[in-house]
């Protein structure tokens, strides 16, 4: 508790002794709506996850260009192999929409709320 | 969760009804092939190759008159069209798979991705037309620009769906149900295709795929033109069309209800639309174009649902069409994962733009994008009337003139969008901060 709360809470006690409960309640109410105004909004931060699924996304691109002759030539054996690319799509879609996501939503850049 | 499970579902329903149906002929020729050549001899014309797989087949190719043998590149993976009308085995084409990444192609890549996307996010479909020539253009055959572009699609779709899903715009019932049709709608459209090629060859198959593209495009634009500015005339407020609200009068059983779009119509209505869309989409490849459309004024689904559910629809086409290429080992996923890693980010953007416009601002977008793509592929009519021999030969300058005019469209339709979409967003983002300041601002003086 700080001593403004504490402060505010004596003299509405203060008050309600003598009588005044009206102006009590006034005083707690005031206190109330102050303490909600000041309360800051819990805001969720967008940093951390950018940098990390950034950071993943990039790796990836990095392996994916680093081994391109392998991945070409077993990428495209047809039959089976065809779940290579298949699945390598799936696995930077969710990374790198993640990294897009939050990347999006640290620049402000987000859905009108309804 | 449970419309979860039900997407999936759905997915695992249509794989067996694929691998039926795809017997009709989707996908890559029959007669391609890939792999390596590991020694060409120029006295004999043979070239010796090894056809890549699970399992590899060595066998002798003979080159066709007027090929070198310099032409054939040794141990680079190679994409060979064998000629079925010539006897043994004869080369008919070959072309080196994998273009070499620099980084102007890195980077122009990435760009047509970025835009694609966001043309993707906020109408439902669009980037294919422009993304598979762009391809070309940086040198990719076409079949593997073709397979690239399809590989990129599904994930893309499936972002933007899941997105739009969120934001509660995409209808996943109608979504499975345009796509299943759609799929068979595809085969049914194939078929006619081989029919036309078989009659009147190539060039007959080039102008009557070009004929369909232009008309469908430019009656379907223009509608859409028309209903958008009719809308922002009338304070943008969208009405459901009358044929939509006569068609759902039929009380012709089975009827679907589609809770999303707030929409209780026959599958009599819908399951045409669907094997239109497909069918179409197998012609011109650009179903979007015809199933968003087919989804506002004939089932009476809003812009935002339709384009929303769009999205699924081209998660599942693509995934089919992603294993359907894959399966011919014609993937580069190095050029797939760098359109997605632009159109990622574009994707989301434009899905987020929806909720910042009305209407008839989608609508806007779209008859925008479908007309210039029109006076794209309308320009090439005149030499596909010249190769069928229905018009004199075309002038080489006058060729080349259209040439540019249908390159310079495409470029053009996604610059458009582009500015159309951002403008509308930052406008709408803009508006929408100061009435939640003013918002703020009122509450501020009443508890003051």
């Amino acid at each position: 508790m700080t001593m403004n709360e504490f402060d505010r809470d004596m003299t509405a006690t203060t008050f309600a002794e003598a009588g005044e409960h009206g102006t009590a309640r006034k005083i707690m109410a005031d206190g109330d709506n102050q303490q909600k105004k000041t309360a800051p909004a819990p805001k969720k931060s967008y940093t951390l996850p950018m940098v990390i699924f950034g950071a993943m996304s990039i790796g990836l691109y990095v392996a994916l260009f680093r081994y391109q002759g392998w991945v070409t030539d077993t990428f495209t054996k047809g039959g089976i192999y065809t779940a290579w690319p298949i699945l390598t799509a799936f696995v930077f879609s969710f990374i790198h929409g993640a990294f897009a996501s939050n990347l999006l939503s640290f620049l402000g850049i987000e859905a009108k709320k309804h | 969760m449970k419309r979860l499970l039900f997407l999936i579902l759905g997915i695992f329903l249509i794989m067996p009804l694929n691998s039926a149906l795809a017997a009709g002929g989707a996908g890559p020729s029959k007669d391609m092939m890939t792999g390596k050549f590991i020694q060409v001899d120029p006295a004999a014309r043979t070239a010796t190759f090894i056809k890549s797989g699970a399992t590899e087949t060595q066998m002798v190719l003979t080159l066709p008159e007027g090929m070198a043998a310099e032409d054939l590149r040794l141990n680079k993976k190679m994409m060979v069209t064998l000629d079925s009308h010539a006897e043994g085995k004869v080369i008919k084409d070959a072309s080196i798979m994998f273009l070499d990444m620099t980084l102007t192609k890195i980077g122009a890549l990435l760009m047509i991705g970025l835009i694609g996307g966001l043309l993707s996010g906020f109408i439902g479909s669009g980037g294919a037309f422009v993304m598979t020539p762009a391809m070309m253009s940086l040198g990719a055959p076409g079949a593997i620009a073709v397979a690239s572009n399809m590989c990129h699609k599904f994930p893309k779709a499936m972002i933007g769906a899941y997105k739009r899903y969120k934001y509660g715009q995409a209808d996943i019932k109608l979504g499975l149900v345009m796509a299943t049709t759609a799929i068979i709608g595809v085969q049914i459209g194939i078929k006619i295709q081989k029919y036309i090629l078989k009659m009147w060859g190539n060039d007959g198959s080039n102008l009557y795929v070009s004929t369909v593209f232009v008309l469908v495009l430019v009656l379907v634009g223009a509608y859409v033109c028309y209903d958008a500015y009719k809308v922002a005339k009338g304070g943008g407020e969208a009405k459901t069309s009358k044929l939509a609200l006569a068609l759902m009068k039929i009380n012709l059983p089975p009827m679907m209800e589609f809770k999303v779009a707030k929409v209780r119509i026959s599958a009599w209505v819908t399951i045409p639309v669907g094997l239109f869309t497909g069918m179409l989409a197998a012609t011109i490849a650009v179903g979007g174009f015809i199933g968003v459309p087919g989804m506002i004024y004939v089932v009476g689904a809003s812009a935002l649902v339709a384009t929303a559910t769009e999205l699924i629809i081209a998660f599942i086409m693509g995934l089919w069409g992603s294993i359907q290429w894959g399966m011919a080992g014609l993937i580069d996923i190095r050029m797939s994962l760098l359109i997605l890693a632009g159109s990622l980010i574009g994707v989301q953007l434009g899905a987020l733009g929806t909720t910042y416009v009305k209407d008839h601002v989608i609508k806007i977008v779209m008859a925008s994008v479908m007309l210039i793509v029109a006076v794209s592929r309308g320009a090439l009519v005149p030499g596909y009337l010249a190769a069928v021999g229905l018009r004199s030969e075309l002038d080489p300058q006058m060729a080349s003139v259209l040439k540019t005019i249908s390159d310079l469209a495409l470029f053009a339709a996604l610059g458009t969008a582009g500015i159309i979409i951002s403008a509308a967003m930052v406008k709408g983002m803009v508006a929408s901060r100061s009435e939640e300041r003013a918002k703020l601002a009122k509450e501020g003086v009443q508890h003051g």
